[in-house]
């Protein structure tokens, strides 16, 4: 499959925080999800994907190309939703549709209107009588009303309430269904994101600690529940995030897949338990400190 | 027209204005000092009208847009150039106006030159400074600048009236002097302002491209 967009070694220096090294080569027609705790970079390293804010080492490609050589094209190619949408506060929502159609090659008006029909987003509305929510939903109908082929968003889901949330997600499903768009979308991981994401990517503190296809990852991820004594000793220190409790102890193996045959014996016994591990679970593993 | 252009101009268009009918008016109708007073607060209405165009200003919206960097960055400065051209033009076609009543001489034509050339750089300065700094960190800076600009000009022409040897600007032995060739100076002093902008475009075009402190 073509890589719509390939990032290298990517290094981004704020005051208090930093990127650090960050590389990544995401698929076209697939839905990615970075997923990573509060402050792990995950907006910063959006922004610098986005062609928003310059890096200080490092490279970023969008269909082959830099934003330093095509940016007009690029942006045009691009959907971009930032974390906290920002637009001209005193001004109404179809004047905004008018300021910006002039500079896409490609802009649905017609779409635009019908979008914002369905997210009950009025667009008579001035930007500053519009909840952080409806600017979420504005700033996702220009994303998707001007042709683009990638999409790029920031926590979209965040401040959506659970119609809006659903009807995203479906719609993010729909537009990546002919296999030519792409959809890359950082999120926290328990906003429905995580559901459809074929793609992961864990960031924590400004760096990649995991990359896998989900499928992959969650299968090789359990929750192991166990008597004391039951687990061969070399499994249970293997063990992550392990709860001890009245009536046993759960823990957490990203190695589930090796450990197959020698957990066949104590699952057959009943002493132990598997369970399904979810993103989030994964996600608490690999973040320091968690 | 392009909508950025159009949008930001509303606010310098409305301060040419402004400054044309106030200012203006006096210097049809007005004797001297005005000549030598009006003009100074030319870097005062530019620093205005940018104050206000860059308070109503979201960059962080057009960056969105599939519109360049540098291409936001020359409207920026183009309206700048043109909005102090015109003021330019307008303040030399008065002082044309007033010379055969001696209101006006040959070195005011050098004087308001020298004037405008100062707040097209000042403006440019103070243009890149919101895009490598930001608003929040430049308003201070440009809200006393455009006081002091303001105090400067009213001591001025205070001082004008009351202290009897009190320099006049626009009867400064190098002012006069240029002022023998008043066209010559004006095209040369254009000429070396133009220069100096072109250079601080070309600063404001990358300070814009690589800050982030405007967005």
């Amino acid at each position: 499959m073509d890589t719509v967009l390939e990032a290298t070694d990517l290094t981004k220096h704020y005051e208090d925080f930093s990127l650090r090294g960050v590389s990544l080569a995401i698929r076209a027609g697939s839905i990615s999800g970075i997923f990573g705790p509060n402050a792990a970079g995950k907006s910063t390293l959006l922004k610098v994907l986005a062609g928003q804010a310059p890096t200080h080492q490092g490279s970023v490609q969008v269909f082959g190309s830099a934003y330093a050589d095509a940016e007009q094209d690029l942006k045009n190619r691009i959907g971009y939703v930032p974390q906290e949408p920002v637009f001209y506060p005193d001004k109404a929502v179809q004047w905004l549709a008018r300021f910006s159609a002039p500079y896409f090659a490609r802009w649905d008006g017609a779409g635009f209107y019908r979008l914002l029909d369905e997210f009950k987003v009025n667009p008579l509305k001035k930007v500053k009588h519009l909840s952080g929510g409806q600017k979420k939903l504005l700033s996702i109908a220009m994303a998707l009303s001007h042709g683009a082929e990638l999409l790029i968003l920031d926590e979209p889901t965040a401040g959506l309430d659970v119609v809006h949330r659903r009807a995203l997600l479906d719609r993010l499903r729909a537009f990546v269904a002919d296999g030519d768009k792409t959809v890359l979308a950082a999120s926290h991981i328990t906003d429905g994101l995580d559901e459809i994401a074929e793609e992961i990517w864990f960031l924590d503190d400004g760096r990649v600690v995991a990359h896998e296809d989900k499928d992959d990852l969650l299968a090789r991820w359990k929750w192991v529940h166990f008597k004391d004594g039951a687990l061969p000793k070399a499994i249970e220190e293997g063990l992550v995030r392990v709860k001890r409790l009245p009536f046993g102890s759960s823990g957490l193996t990203g190695d589930f897949l090796n450990l197959r045959g020698a957990l066949a014996g104590p699952l057959a016994s009943g002493d132990v338990r598997l369970d399904n591990a979810t993103l989030e679970d994964v996600l608490l593993s690999f973040i320091k400190g968690a | 027209m392009d909508p950025i252009l159009r949008r930001s101009s509303f606010y310098y268009v409305t301060s040419l204005l402004m400054y044309m009918s106030l200012m203006g008016r006096y210097m049809l109708t007005r004797d001297w000092p005005v000549f030598e007073i009006m003009p100074l607060f030319v870097p005062v209405w530019i620093l205005g009208g940018l104050f206000a165009s860059e308070s109503d200003e979201c960059y962080a919206f057009l960056r969105t847009l599939p519109v360049p960097d540098r291409r936001v960055a020359r409207t920026k400065f183009t309206l700048i150039l043109s909005i102090v051209a015109v003021q330019w033009l307008l303040m030399i076609g008065a002082a044309l106006t007033r010379m055969d009543e001696g209101i006006a001489e040959p070195s005011t034509l050098v004087y308001v030159t020298v004037t405008c050339a100062f707040a097209l750089l000042a403006a440019a300065g103070y243009q890149i400074a919101v895009w490598r700094f930001g608003l929040s960190t430049m308003k201070p800076v440009l809200g006393v600048s455009i006081a002091a600009g303001i105090v400067m000009a009213i001591i001025h022409l205070a001082s004008l009236k009351k202290v009897d040897d009190w320099p006049a600007l626009s009867r400064l032995g190098v002012v006069e002097w240029l002022g023998g060739a008043p066209w010559i100076s004006c095209a040369i002093l254009v000429a070396v302002a133009l220069l100096a902008y072109r250079a601080l475009m070309r600063v404001g075009v990358r300070v814009k491209a690589s800050s982030e402190a405007h967005l």
